[in-house]
């Protein structure tokens, strides 16, 4: 192993560990509560690194798979409620709202919370490969990556919010039983719900890295930089593009199911297009092409945001400074604030000189070939 | 036969919206790649600027259009000029960029003059139908649809037979050739996008009298006015055209046989099996790449 990866891994570590302590130090419920939302929002925006930092797929459609597995999540919790009009076992309540009389086949596996959990990865991972699979298949890619993906995203928004009946429509699904799990409980304002995503962050993140370090996770890169010439080496590059894509659908699935939890309600809000361009944002902000300066990018504006918003000054002004940010960090900082503290490494911890001047080569050269593609 | 031909209109009246707010859209990303998504805030900026005029000078609709154009021509030129130009070597960045700066402007309007909605008066002598054909329809959109083929015809000049058109397209096809023959490529750019952000604002001022005008009106036209330049083809006016009609059509026929949301999510499952196997659109111009 390098220097750099130990470094790396070490980093990883450091800051999964202080997030786990963060309860010990915080006992309000309410901030708990708020702190876990931003954990959830930052393994999205890990998964988006994955998919747009690692593999070039600039995937505007990241909450779709954010969505699903919130909904997987919200069905089973519905499913244990005691609904009103209908005693146990009975319909839940927006269904008997709109007159169902039944309940839809698609909804009985989620009596079990096993099914829902794999359900959760599942639907999203088998989502994306559909859809990966038809577009790289094709080679479309760039810009009408992102496009195509945002138009899947908006079709399976409006069809959630048009299957009221089976959905709960614009109101999403609301009043869930709470998630017991081994014999826990865990409850939305409470450290076991806490631990439980502060857990899942770091289970997420590393999972990540083994990709991003894996030979596949090398192959995506050098696909990222260079398309044609993976596919000259005799590369399935739909393939190795399909693969970054499901992966980055899953852990998107699990973020959705966390969020039901500490949210307590699942909506079409959780798929809609200003969720998904925020996560492009954050991967932005914290860097896409670092998996925990991505995370800590969600972690840190959806926290300004918070901040900001609540306090008396900014209340009115606070989007007006995150835009503002955002701008000089695109302008500024193309890599992200993970890129600025990469390179401030870099001038710490000299590369081996031979691999250094290499990668300067073939950066000035990736950058003349860009010139000659702008228009 | 009635209800078809009603239908027809009804599709040309989406259609003419539409290529109104892709048309200005469809030359900026065409010219300079940049994939502007504050285009939405252009066309609000424009509709508040109608309301602007209306609630403080007492001019009517139509009077302003000109000046509307010009105050949010000059908005863009000055975010090209400030912000833009420092992407074109970064064309992914753009949305980035542009998103950022349509959260401001989103968030600068509604402290400007709050995020309530507001009203424009419909120009008093368009307020009555019109019948054609046995089909009664609004004089006003009919004038839009007029108009947006007028200001179709004269970007078409613009880009066709003047010297300034003849520029751009040199650009269009070779930024480093078309320097080379003393072409300011910089000055075409910053007019480009001023050019197209003032018609994203006109389209803004038209559809004022249709629909409330709140700060948060823009996102729904630049998600579907993607849509149009994506399936016309980039670089391509006539494409443009034809897409706005094939989506306005579609979209209104849909939502005939089914229902407004059914009809977009069809709609949009079209334009992802199009862009998968016609990426480059349905009218793609011959360019060198």
């Amino acid at each position: 192993m390098s220097k750099r990866t130990t470094l790396q891994i070490a980093t990883y570590g450091i800051v999964c560990l202080a997030i786990l302590l963060v309860p010990s130090f915080m006992d309000d419920a309410f901030i708990l509560n708020k702190y876990a939302r931003y954990l959830v929002l930052g393994i999205l925006a890990l998964a988006l690194s994955l998919s747009w930092g690692y593999a070039g797929i600039l995937n505007l459609g990241q909450a779709a798979s954010f969505g699903l597995g919130s909904y997987c999540m919200a069905m089973a919790l519905k499913l244990r409620t005691v609904p009103v009009h209908t005693g146990k076992t009975g319909l839940p309540d927006f269904m008997v709202w709109n007159n169902v009389e039944t309940l839809p086949w698609f909804w009985e596996p989620f009596y079990s919370l096993t099914f829902a959990i794999f359900a959760g990865v599942a639907v999203p991972v088998a989502f994306a490969m559909l859809l990966g699979s038809f577009i790289f298949r094709g080679r479309v890619t760039g810009v009408y990556v992102a496009i195509i993906t945002l138009a899947a995203l908006v079709v399976v928004n409006l069809l959630i919010i048009d299957q009221q009946r089976y959905s709960g429509g614009f109101n999403g699904i609301t009043d869930l039983a709470q998630l017991e799990l081994f014999g826990l409980t865990f409850d939305a304002y409470s450290s076991s719900s806490y631990y439980l995503i502060a857990i899942s962050l770091t289970v997420c993140l590393f999972f990540a890295l083994a990709v991003t370090k894996s030979k596949a996770g090398l192959i995506l890169q050098a696909i990222r930089d260079h398309e044609e010439r993976v596919r000259y080496f005799g590369y399935d590059v739909a393939r190795f593009k399909t693969f970054a894509f499901a992966v980055s659908a899953g852990i998107a699935g699990v973020a959705g199911m966390l969020y039901t939890i500490v949210m307590e309600f699942a909506s079409p809000t959780f798929l809609d297009v200003q969720l998904s361009l925020s996560v492009v944002i954050w991967c932005a902000v914290g860097g896409r092409q670092s998996l925990l300066g991505a995370a800590l990018g969600a972690i840190i504006v959806t926290g300004m945001q918070g901040a900001l918003s609540e306090s008396e000054i900014f209340l009115e002004s606070w989007t007006l400074i995150m835009g503002f940010v955002f701008v000089m960090i695109v302008l500024f900082l193309p890599k992200g604030l993970a890129g600025a503290i990469e390179s401030l490494v870099d001038r710490i911890i000299p590369e081996d000189h031979a691999v250094q001047v290499k990668s300067r080569a073939a950066a000035s050269r990736r950058g003349v070939e860009n010139e000659a593609g702008s228009p | 036969m009635e209800t078809i031909l009603a239908q027809i209109l009804t599709g040309l009246s989406i259609a003419s919206i539409l290529l109104l707010v892709a048309l200005g859209l469809a030359i900026i990303y065409g010219t300079t790649g940049v994939i502007n998504l504050a285009h939405g805030e252009f066309v609000m900026i424009g509709a508040y600027t109608a309301w602007a005029l209306q609630t403080y000078v007492g001019a009517g609709l139509i009077e302003s259009l000109v000046v509307i154009f010009f105050v949010v021509a000059l908005f863009g030129w000055i975010i090209e000029k400030t912000v833009i130009r420092h992407l074109y070597r970064r064309p992914l960045d753009t949305i980035l960029a542009t998103w950022g700066i349509g959260v401001m402007a989103q968030q600068a309007i509604r402290l400007a003059v709050g995020g309530e909605l507001r009203y424009v008066q419909m120009p008093s002598a368009m307020s009555s139908s019109v019948s054609i054909l046995g089909i009664e329809i609004s004089a006003f959109r009919l004038f839009i649809l007029a108009l947006s083929a007028a200001i179709f015809g004269f970007t078409w000049y613009l880009m066709y037979r003047t010297s300034f058109g003849m520029k751009l397209r040199a650009i269009t096809q070779d930024r480093e050739v078309a320097s080379c023959f003393g072409i300011k490529s910089k000055r075409i750019y910053s007019l480009t996008f001023a050019y197209g952000a003032g018609l994203a604002g006109l389209a803004g001022a038209l559809v004022s009298p249709l629909k409330s005008v709140s700060p948060e009106m823009g996102t729904t036209y630049v998600v579907d006015a993607f849509m149009v330049v994506v399936l016309g083809g980039v670089e391509s006016l006539i494409g443009t055209v034809a897409s706005s009609v094939i989506l306005g059509e579609l979209t209104g026929f849909l939502a005939f046989y089914s229902n407004d949301t059914l009809a977009k999510v069809l709609v949009f499952l079209a334009i992802v099996v199009l862009i998968r196997f016609r990426p480059q659109g349905l009218f793609a111009a011959k360019i060198r790449s």
